[in-house]
């Protein structure tokens, strides 16, 4: 309306430097006489807040961004005392935030099994939750049902450009959105991956190449090394380094056979028993051995020539050790115990093959968590048992190896760890393992945790981790009983 | 008075802090001499100190008292005292109230009937009451008077000068509105001052608004034209506060009550909460109840909830302010909040109550079939095609419940905006 611009002018600059309007005829509004410009545009400032109001209309243009509505949810909602707890976790936190994360989780678990879903009106703090904490995240399904998704959805719109489509689609790797895409790729198909990178490769910058393929360290295979090979003659040195670092992951590679010959003349067993086995360091490199990664020759001063044997022993096959000893792994080993560097390099490559075999006989000699990490769970709880027990370690130098034990522990485990929390020097491990150990510990160790919280103690550190133990497991066995 | 319902209680907490500290005082394990009767519930609370402290709570007109040094009120003490209580898990009815309480309920008896006592016994003098209601009326008069010269000096050195001005210059012009006795006025221009500074359209909203308080000076000095209803509604409008004695005596409506829907606000200075009812001949009213900073509101009422209670109207054109006259007692639950409108049919209504009384500005309203859509900060489609902005909208709850299907919505319509109060979704009422 023109008369409202007028007016809106006028008011700006004031009736001192300009008039006031005069109201439109159709409005049927008669001024009184005599009025002054001041009265005149406040009489018309009242008028116009009353017109304003009673004749707004309603807006039918913003339609475009309205959701069409969630699909229909099959599952019952929980209800009542799990709907309960999941609000109270959400809301009010009767815990610490690191085990509300764990109870939120277990919840969504729960959930899941017995074909339950979030009530609706908790979702948004739960979507809320699951944004910083991504293991929250992860457990979303299937408890958050149709209607959850179809938030996800909304919530995610302006990020959806980011991560629509399936990568097959692109025809060039470029950009953070497409190495999301080809993650994904990597991990549902890795040939198909392998031949949309080697299509892409002269078309990619170095960057993108080692980006990419570093990608292929999770499921690395036989058939990704002729790529590899050829990656070693990169112009690029980030991307030969990446190509390298894969490559020790596959003890059949013709690399690793190239490796294997460079590292047997440099063993030799020794002694009147055969007890000694010796070391040469290995010789200055040549055009071939640069190229599988062993270190040139620096511009200045001595060359590392640890490092070049270091390479080799990361490079070669392991089996090359008990073919040059003519013993056995445990035994092999054995003779290693002095060499700190050798052994340190053979660690490397055991866990880059995740060889459950050379672990063993590595952890006859050594305690290291890299080692641990590539036996089996069961296995790898026994070891740790049996190593508490029968070790006189510190015991803070546990918490390294228990930090990444998935959870829940066995039952002897837990006994074990809790009677070295419990002993003298105790406090010190459980504070370290504070936040693993209540989720960890499985519920028969809750008595056992009364009981020593019901000691006097004065280590605060390890009766607040006791505490924590005791609460995660009661809300846990809340939460279980339920969903029953 | 019956048990509060642990919600009741978990809305009384003055922060979600005390009520994460009462819940870790939850426990029977720090209380003792605890106990329960029909108004009052006490218990001693073992704190880090050695005399454990006292806390009582009158549960009818919700009051309460402990002796910790807590600035916080309630304290998370009298918090966990009433979660222990509500859960039935202590303060168990029939024992002899405690000392301290009984002490405590007496001193507040004493204090009531005191001033009850003030305001019977003092025999009313109608002559110093008529020459205490002309000096009030004089005030008034000038104060309006002075405030329709700063309108007038507003609209001739423009709207563009006055946004130069600092917020002390907005303060000074309230200030002087208080002193005039016109509390209401004073409050608005105060608040315009950060709407001046904050809002895109801030020339259009002091346009109207100037207008609307203009209008409100002109109503004032041609008050004896008005009748009693249209006063009622300027007297409220300049913050001339009705006495509650005086409502008390007007007719009381039997329930049942429907709470349609209820909205809290805290600008820093005071706590307002606001509750829609309707009775059962349809008529709609609003409860308003204040608090100071760091003082408990009065519990909410559940959305949905109907309420077996008289209730009190103050004068003024509809939908009137109202207060509880009784003792409230909810009744069970309603599955609907009955027939809901258009987008339209709101406008029309706007209409109508800007027709009534233009000071009013927010007017209830039932949208029917209505669904959400998250652009920008909300809107509110019905089936005709129509939508209106959102405002205050807690949009992620309100998709959350509705899934963007359609369902009635209750909501305060406020300057042309919807605040959503309420959703009706599979025959629960509940609040987003």
């Amino acid at each position: 309306m023109m008369w409202l611009a007028d007016l809106r002018t006028a008011a700006l600059v004031g009736t001192g430097r300009h008039d006031a309007p005069v109201p439109p005829a159709e409005l049927g509004f008669r001024a009184p006489d005599g009025l002054s410009r001041e009265e005149s545009l406040l009489d018309q400032a009242a008028l116009a807040d009353v017109v304003t109001r009673a004749t707004r209309s309603a807006s039918t243009v913003v339609d475009t961004a309205r959701p069409s509505p969630a699909a229909v949810d099959n599952e019952p909602q929980a209800s009542g005392e799990a709907a309960r707890l999941l609000e109270l976790l959400l809301t009010q936190p009767p815990v610490g935030l690191e085990l509300r994360t764990q109870l939120v989780v277990d919840w969504l678990g729960l959930a899941g099994e017995s074909r339950r879903r979030v009530p609706h009106r908790l979702l948004p703090a739960l979507l809320t939750l699951a944004e910083t904490r991504s293991i929250v995240f992860r457990s979303l399904e299937p408890a958050i049902g149709s209607r959850g998704r179809w938030l996800q959805e909304i919530k995610s719109l302006p990020a959806k450009a980011a991560t629509q489509g399936p990568a097959m689609q692109h025809t060039q790797l470029r950009g953070r959105e497409d190495t999301v895409d080809y993650h994904r790729l990597r991990g549902r198909d890795p040939s198909a991956a392998r031949e949309q990178l080697r299509e892409s490769w002269t078309s990619l910058s170095a960057r993108e190449r080692a980006g990419n393929l570093a990608l292929f360290a999770g499921n690395l295979e036989e058939a990704d090394e002729e790529l590899l090979e050829k990656a070693l003659d990169d112009k690029a040195k980030g991307v030969r380094e990446v190509a390298l670092r894969l490559l020790d992951q596959l003890p059949h590679s013709a690399r690793a056979t190239r490796m294997a010959a460079r590292l047997r003349p440099l063993l030799q067993v020794k002694g009147l028993l055969s007890k000694r086995l010796d070391i040469d360091l290995p010789p200055a490199p040549d055009k071939e051995a640069l190229r599988d990664g062993i270190p040139p020759d620096p511009r200045r001063g001595e060359p590392d020539r640890m490092a070049r044997l270091e390479a080799i022993i990361k490079g070669a096959p392991l089996d090359v050790w008990t073919s040059v000893s003519g013993r056995n792994r445990s035994a092999t080993t054995a003779l290693l115990k002095d060499e700190p560097r050798v052994l340190d390099a053979m660690i490397a490559a055991v866990e880059a093959r995740n060889d459950a075999e050379w672990a063993r006989a590595l952890l006859t000699v050594l305690t290291d968590r890299r080692l641990l990490d590539c036996l089996p769970v069961d296995e790898r709880a026994h070891w740790l048992q049996r190593h508490i027990r029968e070790s006189s370690d510190e015991p803070q130098t546990l918490a390294p190896l228990l930090q990444d034990l998935p959870q829940p522990w066995s039952v002897p485990l837990a006994e074990e760890v809790l009677t070295v929390i419990s002993g003298k020097d105790g406090g010190r491990l459980a504070a370290l393992l504070a936040l693993e150990l209540p989720t960890a510990l499985p519920p028969e160790a809750t008595e056992r945790c009364r009981q020593l919280l019901a000691r006097t103690d004065d280590d605060s550190a390890r009766r607040r981790v006791l505490r924590d133990a005791v609460q995660y497991q009661s809300f846990r066995q809340s939460l279980t009983e339920a969903f029953r | 008075m019956g048990r509060w319902s642990e919600e009741t209680v978990i809305n009384a907490a003055p922060d979600s802090a005390s009520l994460a500290a009462a819940r870790k005082l939850a426990h029977p394990g720090p209380w003792s001499d605890s106990g329960s009767n029909d108004v009052l519930v006490w218990g001693k609370c073992q704190g880090s100190g050695k005399t454990p402290y006292q806390v009582s709570v009158d549960i009818v007109a919700p009051a309460y008292r402990c002796s910790c040094p807590s600035r916080k009120f309630p304290c998370k003490h009298a918090l966990a005292l009433l979660l222990l209580w509500s859960r039935g898990e202590a303060a168990q009815a029939g024992a002899d109230t405690a000392d301290f309480a009984k002490e405590w309920a007496d001193q507040r008896a004493d204090r009531a009937s005191a001033k009850e006592r003030r305001q019977t016994e003092q025999p009313a003098d109608p002559e110093a009451q008529a020459k205490r209601l002309a000096a009030r009326l004089a005030l008034m008069d000038a104060g309006v008077e002075d405030f329709s010269r700063w309108l007038t000096d507003l609209a001739r050195t423009g709207f563009s000068a006055a946004r130069n001005q600092p917020y002390s210059w907005w303060d000074g012009v309230a200030a002087r509105l208080v002193d005039s006795q016109l509390p209401g006025l004073a409050e608005q221009v105060r608040d315009m001052a950060s709407r001046v500074h904050g809002r895109t359209d801030w020339a259009d909203h002091l346009l109207l608004n100037a207008g609307r308080w203009w209008a409100l000076t002109k109503a004032w000095t041609a008050r004896d034209t008005l009748s009693s209803e249209e006063f009622a509604d300027v007297k409220a409008a300049l913050g001339w506060a009705t006495a509650s004695a005086e409502v008390q005596e007007t007719e009381s409506l039997a329930g049942p009550w429907l709470v349609l829907g209820a909205h809290r606000s805290d600008d820093g200075r005071l706590q307002q909460q606001r509750t829609w009812l309707r009775g059962p001949d349809g008529t709609v009213v609003v409860v308003l109840d204040f608090a100071g900073q760091g003082q408990g509101l009065a519990a909410p009422q559940l959305a949905g909830a109907l309420l077996d209670v008289t209730v009190a109207r103050y004068p003024g054109s509809a939908p009137q302010r109202a207060m509880f006259t009784g003792p409230v007692t909810p009744r069970g639950v309603a599955t609907s909040l009955g027939p809901g409108i258009t987008l339209g049919q709101v406008l029309d209504e706007e209409s109508a109550a800007v027709a009534r009384s233009p000071w009013r500005t927010r007017i209830p309203v039932l949208v029917g079939a209505a669904t959400i859509n998250p652009e920008g900060t909300g809107w509110l489609h019905d089936p005709n095609g129509d939508a209106l902005p959102l405002v205050d909208a807690p949009l992620d709850s309100l998709l959350a419940l509705t899934g963007g299907h359609a369902a009635d919505i209750f909501c305060e319509l406020d300057d042309g905006r919807l605040r959503p109060l309420t959703v009706v979704v599979d025959a629960i009422v509940v609040t987003p």
